[in-house]
């Protein structure tokens, strides 16, 4: 299984694995901005790199957790899923 | 003045307790010796020989702690955090004053249980399905100091933090550490312990204690000084205060509820209560002279009360070797009986009480206690009213360490 992870998949993955609830406008606005503006810290994005993978059935890129922004963070795990399909 | 320039004052009380999660409902059932032992209730906590505990029942984690920790973080963090903003309220320090000065504003706390039931829900994770589905916050929750490190992050302070791994009476060295830092120039530390031993797992990991009542009547499992002693009952919750120079509480008008007048701490071994006579003894005898106080000056003992007869005649005779005759006649207490032992949480709980009892001129009395059989004025059925200036808590874990605190009343010993 394939697909492109989008903006509302990631903040249910936020709220999922860190608890914090940041609606898809929201994270739209704020896509090029730090993830630690919206309290994603780097266990967060671990949690969330390890339920991608889950989901996915495949491995995410090495250093995914390190984004800065879910601009980066998206285009990183997209790059590899859709190589994959 | 004394001898201290910044001496550390307790201006604020958070209380999460099996008996109240508030500090007025605490003190409430505490001076009316209301014990709420109970049949544990837990999930699949009911096929173990641990019957009996002091479980916070009034407690509403969505409530009181944000989202994000609420996923992030154990039960006994929430429980600090819960109690730490109650004391900082206590206090009268909101957000703007700590905001103002990050770096004034430090955290120690202590534990012993640390996140069991965290850490339970990952490793079942892990056995279930596999390492893959262990979050990361695994590796954070459990662990002893999270409560320190997670109190400090969501009030953003940047003083000096501790975290005190030092047993059960690592709750008072939490205090004495708080009071130290103090001391050395931070103005405001938020110390204390809470504990949330009371699942499956971490309760597994106590029936190897055989300090442990495994007693079924809630009445009867906890009864230490009588000639039926069987052991503590464990519990969950504890307190956070606000320690702060005395200095600075003045200049903001806060009240000085208490000054931490002495402290000292000693090990003598696990389970080695015939020995913890001495060491105990040596631990008021040096927080007596850390805090320039004569043993007649004690008005009241919060006792350590661990509920064995070796324990508990170590205890009494520790009190006398310590004392001298006036060790006889000053009142002991010990509330936690109808609350349960909450581990390193217990004696920070007796310290609020302390403090309470200092201000209200009650002695609380020792729940389900009526014929204690040592040399003691143990208080006990109601409370007494005393007059009291100088309050002395101790307290003893199960690996060896013991400690004693003094403190003194509000502002009566400022000169």
């Amino acid at each position: 299984m394939s697909d492109r992870i989008t903006v509302e998949e990631l903040t249910e993955l936020m709220k999922k694995s860190a608890g914090v609830t940041v609606s898809p406008e929201e994270l739209r606005q704020g896509y090029d901005t730090g993830f630690d503006a919206f309290g994603i810290d780097s266990l967060a994005l671990l949690g969330i790199v390890g339920e991608l993978e889950n989901r996915y059935g495949t491995p995410m890129p090495v250093d995914a957790e390190k984004s800065k922004t879910p601009q980066q963070f998206l285009e990183l795990v997209n790059s590899v899923l859709l190589t994959e399909a | 003045m004394s001898g201290h320039p910044r001496r550390a004052a307790i201006t604020g009380i958070g209380v999460v307790a099996p008996n109240g999660t508030s500090t007025d409902t605490f003190w409430k059932s505490t001076k009316e010796g209301i014990s709420v032992l109970d049949r544990i209730t837990r999930e699949g906590c009911g096929h173990l020989p641990l019957r009996v505990a002091g479980e916070v029942r009034d407690f509403d984690p969505p409530a009181l702690v944000e989202e994000r920790y609420l996923v992030q973080t154990d039960r006994f963090t929430h429980f600090a955090m819960a109690a730490a903003d109650q004391a900082l309220e206590d206090a009268g320090l909101g957000r703007s004053d700590t905001d103002a000065a990050p770096f004034a504003v430090g955290v120690v706390t202590a534990a012993g249980s640390g996140g069991g039931e965290f850490g339970q829900r990952e490793l079942q994770q892990l056995w279930d399905k596999g390492s893959r589905f262990v979050g990361p916050y695994q590796s954070i929750a459990w662990f002893y100091a999270a409560s320190t490190g997670q109190i400090s992050i969501r009030r953003g302070f940047k003083g000096p933090c501790g975290v005190v791994a030092a047993d059960e009476a690592g709750g008072l060295d939490a205090v004495a550490h708080a009071a130290r830092a103090v001391r050395r120039g931070t103005d405001v530390l938020v110390a204390g312990a809470t504990e949330a031993p009371l699942a499956p797992y971490s309760m597994v990991c106590q029936l190897g204690y055989e300090e442990l009542s495994t007693v079924d009547d809630p009445g009867r499992a906890y009864r230490p000084f009588t000639a039926a002693a069987c052991g503590f009952v464990p519990a969950e919750g504890g307190a956070m205060l606000v320690v702060e120079s005395e200095a600075a509480a003045r200049d903001r008008d806060a009240a000085v509820r208490a000054t931490v007048a002495g402290h000292a701490a000693t090990f003598t071994g696990a389970s080695r209560w015939e020995e913890s006579r001495q060491g105990l003894a040596q631990a008021v005898l040096g927080a007596l002279a850390e805090a320039d106080c004569a043993p007649e000056d004690i008005d009241v003992v919060f006792a350590d009360a661990l509920g064995t007869p070796e324990a508990d005649r170590a205890e009494a005779l520790a009190i006398v070797d310590a004392l001298g005759a006036h060790g006889r006649r000053v009142p002991v207490t010990a509330p936690k009986t109808g609350t349960g032992r909450s581990y390193a949480a217990a004696p920070v709980l007796d310290v609020a009480a302390a403090v309470l009892a200092l201000e209200h001129g009650l002695i609380p009395p020792t729940p389900n206690v009526f014929d204690a059989c040592h040399d003691l004025d143990l208080v006990t059925s109601r409370a007494r009213a005393a007059e009291l200036r100088t309050a002395l808590v101790l307290s003893r874990g199960l690996m060896g360490s013991n400690s004693a605190l003094v403190l003194r009343r509000g502002a009566g010993d400022a000169s």
